[in-house]
Parts: C-alpha cells; sequence; structure tokens
C-alpha cells in the first residue's frame, strides 16, 4: 500500500470501519510510515477531546417524566383492562426518578475532578464495547448459565481468572460470557439476563484505589461501577438504576475472600 | 407486547441519546426538549415497526426527521446550505482571544464553541460518529445519506475543526503536556 491509498483508507480506519486485511496492510504502512501514523492519531487525539471536553446532554428529568406520562396515558388508554402494565409503569417512573436524583447524587458525591475523568472514561468505553456487542451480534462467545462452564472458557482466555458468581435465585440468570477489550486491555465480559434485560458485566483486576460504587448514564445506558475480589466491576445495562446499581453492590459484596477462595 | 411496553424497553433507553442529538442541532435546551418529545410520540406511534436491535439508530432517525421538521416550522436559517464558513464566523466573533480563553482554563468550551459553530450537515455525523460511536452504515441510516458522504462530511468536519483558529492555539500551548 502506498501513501495515497493510505490516505483514502485512513479515517475509515481510524474508525474502525476497515476489514481485517485492509487493516493488516494499513498496520503495516504505518509503521514504517510517521507521516500517515501522524494522520490517523491526528483523528485519534481529536476524538479523545471531543470526547472528554465537549459535554453529552443527558435528557432533563422533567423531560423523561413528560415523556413517561405520555406513553404511560397512551398505554392506559389502550389497556384499560391490564392493570399490572400500568403498575410496571408506576413502578418505572419511581426507578427513573430515584434513579435521576441517584445519579446527581454520584455526581455530587464524585471524590476528585480526575477519579471522575478516569471513571469516565472507563464507563464510556464500557458502554462502547457494550453496544459494538449487541449490533454486532457478539454479546455471548460461550453461551451457559453454568458458571463452571463460563469461568474456565474466560481463564483459558485471560491471565486472569474471574470470579463468576451467580445469582439466578435473585432474578439475575446468568447467560454467557465473552472477551471483550476495556482500556486496551482484553478484559472478562459476564453477560446476565433480568427479565427482558442484558446486563453486560466487565470484570477486571483491580486497578483503583477509589473502591466507591458509582452510578452513571451514558447514552442511555446505566453503568454501576463496584470493587470486590481484588477486580474492578462495571456493569452495563438499560435495566433502572436502582435494580443495576443493587447489582453491582451485590457482586462486590458476594466476593469476599471466602468466598473468592473457595470458586479458585 | 403492546406499543407502550415495546417502547418503555426499546426506546427509553436511549432518551439521552435522543436528547443529545437534538441539544446538538437545535444547539438550545428548550427546543431540543421539544423535539425529543415530538420524537417520543412518533416513536410511540411506529414502534411496532421497529427490530429489537437497532433501536437507537431508528429513534435517533426519528429525533432527526423530528429536528427538521421544526426547523422548517420555525422557519430557521439553520437549514439553509453553509459550506463551512460559519465556523470561521464564529470564531472571529468569539468574544475573547484564545490567550484569554486559554487562561481563564475554557479549553473545553472552545472545542464545544467550535463544534455547535459547525455547519449543521456536519455536525450530525460528527455527533452521530464520535459522540454515539454509530458506524459509517448506522449513520447513513440517521442521515439519509450514502456511505460515501457519510465519510466524506465526516472528514470535512474533522478538517473543519482541527484547523480552527481557535484549536489550533490551543494546540500550541499544551503540545508539550498531551
Amino acid at each position: 500500500m502506498n501513501c495515497n491509498e493510505v490516505a483514502s483508507l485512513i479515517a475509515a480506519y481510524a474508525d474502525g470501519e476497515v476489514d481485517r486485511l485492509r487493516g493488516h496492510s494499513l498496520a503495516k504502512h504505518l509503521a514504517g510510515c510517521a507521516g500517515c501514523a501522524a494522520k490517523r492519531q491526528a483523528i485519534l487525539d481529536l476524538r479523545s477531546r471531543l470526547r472528554a471536553e465537549v459535554p453529552y446532554y443527558s435528557a432533563p428529568a422533567a423531560l423523561r417524566n413528560r415523556v413517561l406520562q405520555s406513553a404511560a396515558a397512551a398505554g392506559a388508554s389502550r389497556q384499560t383492562q391490564r392493570p399490572s402494565a400500568s403498575e410496571r409503569w408506576r413502578w418505572l417512573l419511581g426507578g427513573a426518578l430515584s434513579g435521576c436524583a441517584a445519579t446527581v447524587l454520584a455526581w455530587v458525591v464524585g471524590t476528585s475532578v480526575l477519579d471522575w475523568r478516569a471513571g469516565e472514561d472507563l464507563a464510556t468505553e464500557a458502554v462502547g464495547a457494550h453496544v459494538r456487542a449487541t449490533l454486532g451480534n457478539h454479546l455471548i462467545e460461550v453461551a451457559s448459565s453454568d458458571q463452571h462452564t463460563v469461568k474456565p472458557w474466560l481463564s483459558a482466555r485471560l491471565d486472569y481468572s474471574p470470579p463468576v458468581p451467580d445469582f439466578a435465585s435473585d432474578g439475575f440468570a446468568l447467560s454467557g460470557g465473552r472477551r471483550d477489550y476495556l482500556g486496551g486491555h482484553p478484559v472478562a465480559v459476564l453477560v446476565y439476563r433480568y427479565h427482558q434485560h442484558i446486563i453486560d458485566v466487565f470484570v477486571r483486576p483491580q486497578q483503583s484505589v477509589t473502591a466507591t460504587p458509582a452510578l452513571r448514564t451514558i447514552r442511555g445506558f446505566n453503568i454501576a461501577r463496584a470493587t470486590g475480589s481484588a477486580m474492578d466491576w462495571v456493569a452495563v445495562s438499560d435495566v433502572s438504576p436502582d435494580v443495576l446499581s443493587s447489582f453491582a453492590e451485590r457482586l462486590a459484596r458476594n466476593q469476599s475472600p471466602a468466598s473468592d477462595a473457595r470458586t479458585q | 407486547m403492546t406499543a407502550h411496553s415495546r417502547f418503555e424497553e426499546t426506546v427509553l433507553p436511549h432518551l439521552d441519546a435522543g436528547y443529545n442529538l437534538a441539544r446538538w442541532l437545535t444547539r438550545d435546551a428548550h427546543d431540543a426538549e421539544d423535539v425529543v418529545q415530538d420524537a417520543c410520540v412518533r416513536a410511540m406511534q411506529y414502534v411496532g415497526s421497529l427490530r429489537g436491535d437497532e433501536a437507537r439508530a431508528w429513534f435517533l432517525t426519528i429525533v432527526r426527521h423530528a429536528c427538521y421538521d421544526w426547523f422548517k416550522r420555525n422557519r430557521h436559517p439553520e437549514i439553509a446550505d453553509d459550506d463551512g464558513t460559519a465556523i470561521e464566523m464564529a470564531v472571529d466573533s468569539a468574544a475573547l482571544s484564545p490567550e484569554q480563553m486559554l487562561m481563564r482554563g475554557d479549553q473545553a468550551r472552545v472545542l464545544a464553541d467550535a463544534v455547535a459553530a459547525l455547519p449543521m450537515t456536519y455536525r450530525e455525523v460528527l455527533i452521530l460518529r464520535e459522540l454515539e460511536e454509530l458506524s459509517y452504515k448506522e449513520i447513513a441510516r440517521v442521515a439519509d445519506i450514502p456511505v460515501g458522504t457519510v465519510m466524506s462530511r465526516l472528514a470535512r468536519a474533522r478538517a473543519l475543526l482541527q484547523r480552527s483558529p481557535l484549536l489550533q492555539a490551543i494546540d500550541g500551548h499544551s503540545s508539550g503536556g498531551g
């Protein structure tokens, strides 16, 4: 590949839109061509600045409530015979409200700007990975509800052995796992189902000392973080924030050193 | 499944994405709320035609349509064609010089202002790619343009930002620290 051919593909390459074969030739060219490598780096630099400095506007709570109410009204007018549906809506409305409150709280309590930034990047990356896996249909690489199947599969493909807790009795059914990337490193992802929802749980060896479970909402997905059993846990899902944060807390709480020793 | 429970499960998780797009297109918090509410009404109506795995791009398509309809209704100058002079004008008319901005620690605002000053057609593909992280194919669907046009608009948007005088001033100042 020469510089002209590379120039026409460099943006697509930086955007992850180039097939593996071309990607390989591009990588080979970039390794030996400082000019083309700089073009790619400029796109990546601009991207990380955009994601760090440009605000992502979340829907205001008032708007969310108005939408919920009009949806509930539309549903109620069609489904007057089904109280269970409207009850579910009341629950969801409550969940959304308390979720908003929890999000605001998490923002206010955030320990320092630096910690927040690092966590933000991690959360944004986790959401990105979750969305890519969902859209690309590779959410689950090892499909099993058995923790003794999922754990060895992941251990064989990573340089650490992630705990694979089972919460089926609490309504969080283990569906399987996959290998994904976080911060440029391969990490274990456990996939749980909660009713109709999918919960992605990224598990990696603990890297930060801050053990505060934090809750964030990014791009409409809720992210809950927890630390326990020498692992960082990042749960990404579209389930309501209160359900997700209690799940993350349970992940952290259940991973006592004793239970970890048992699973190993 | 009823329409409203489908809406609840597939569309509602992407309300933030919809609002973010509307907020960047309208550049106004109040207008963005109007647009998103309108989009939600439409989404509830047509949610039956949605396949579950493409909810986000689907909802963003509706939000974008609602935005453009809103612009038409309000005779907004935004939809007039713009070849990228807006960003230079916006930069020129900035009250503060790059140095003053830097002194105030407004680096983040500078980039946000430069994005807001991008012409609509470039701004929307940039937001969809860099903030919403949609693929070229999804952006093509949302913005109703061919993939080739997505690529050329994205390249133009990036070039406009990279050569924006304000950003270059900042890059010059902070090249040591990254």
